[in-house]
């Protein structure tokens, strides 16, 4: 791997990883974790969010081999092990959505307002969102 | 700049993605790399054959290619999953596309002062 | 740290223009290209104090700028991009 001093900019880059999408109908859910786990593996700061139909990727009890999918949500704990530990949630998001009361896959996730939720993304200097 | 692209070849906002990349290159940026992921690996096909009188998305890619030496990394794992391959006998990636992996997209990432995901 | 906000999604069709506006900041900006051009039409347009739109994107859609509406080219755009710190795209 080439190190990362010969370059456009010095900067320690702070990853945030936006999941809009429901799981399985499209493959955003799973592409947007495999960036992550990437970005994990090599160390660098990442954090994800989910927000809109994002959230519906989180509850538990899914069962995606019921519909021919790959059940990748089961990779979602995984994630501490790769130091991706800061995990964010639209309230709002779950409010609209009645799941407010819900259990979900990530023991640790941060439940945010609209003004927290932004604030922790801005402070972020590369956005992916899928 | 590092650019991900996610849109196909025949979608009008690839054209908007190109327009884009022409231009910041013709503006002297510094476009470390283009990476293209989900449905954008589809631009890397040899065999598009879009109609005459349509924007012709892959030609513009291998002209910005060989202008600039752009490079352009397709991320394999989901070029295999959209058909695309680089078997001997089945090498269907036209040329001046990089076959890389997401690890790429995590040096560019980390190299470029900007990030834009089209 | 400001964003700058690539809207490509009209709001008649996805609420991907509602979660940017959701998450707008003091200091951002938010530019309207591809369909999102179509969101100069849309009520939520009046939440935003100023807003840019690629101008070639809107008259391919014959869609009219209006007042309050700034037209920007696709260079003004990529002077954007390094105006900001950073890019999100709503798409």
């Amino acid at each position: 791997m080439t190190p990362v001093n010969e370059v456009d900019n010095q900067e320690q880059k702070m990853v945030a990883i936006l999941n809009s999408k429901a799981p399985f109908s499209s493959t955003n859910g799973k592409d947007a974790l495999d960036l992550a786990l990437i970005f994990g593996s090599y160390e660098q700061v990442t954090s994800l969010f989910f927000q809109g139909d994002g959230v519906w990727q989180l509850i538990d009890n899914q069962d995606a081999t019921l519909i021919q999918s790959k059940d990748y949500l089961k990779t979602f704990p995984a994630l501490e092990f790769y130091d991706i530990d800061n995990i964010y949630l639209c309230q709002h998001s779950l409010n609209e959505r009645g799941l407010t009361d819900s259990q979900f896959t990530i023991d640790n996730v941060i439940v945010l307002n609209k003004l927290k939720f932004s604030e922790r993304l801005h402070q972020h200097n590369v956005l992916f969102r899928f | 700049m590092a650019v991900i692209i996610t849109t196909p070849p025949n979608s009008n906002l690839t054209a908007t993605a190109l327009n884009y990349i022409e231009l910041a290159l013709e503006q002297g940026v510094n476009i470390l790399g283009v990476f293209f992921y989900q449905t954008g690996v589809l631009n890397a096909n040899e065999y598009i054959a879009l109609a005459s009188d349509e924007f012709q998305t892959t030609h513009k890619w291998q002209l910005l290619h060989q202008k600039y030496q752009l490079p352009l990394h397709l991320c394999y794992t989901a070029a295999e999953k959209n058909g695309l391959s680089e078997e001997k006998d089945t090498n269907n990636i036209a040329a001046h596309f990089t076959v890389s992996g997401l690890g790429e997209l995590v040096e560019l990432t980390s190299a470029a002062d900007r990030v834009v995901q089209l | 740290m400001t964003l700058l906000h690539l809207v490509r999604k009209s709001a008649f069709e996805t609420s991907d223009f509602q979660q940017c506006i959701d998450t707008l900041a003091s200091g951002d900006q938010v530019v309207l290209l591809d369909d999102g051009c179509y969101n100069i039409r849309h009520q939520l347009i009046n939440k935003l104090t100023e807003v840019m739109v690629v101008k070639v994107h809107a008259d391919a859609r014959a869609i009219a700028i209006q007042a309050g509406t700034l037209a920007i080219s696709m260079d003004d755009l990529i002077d954007l991009t390094f105006k900001h710190n950073s890019v999100i795209t709503w798409q």
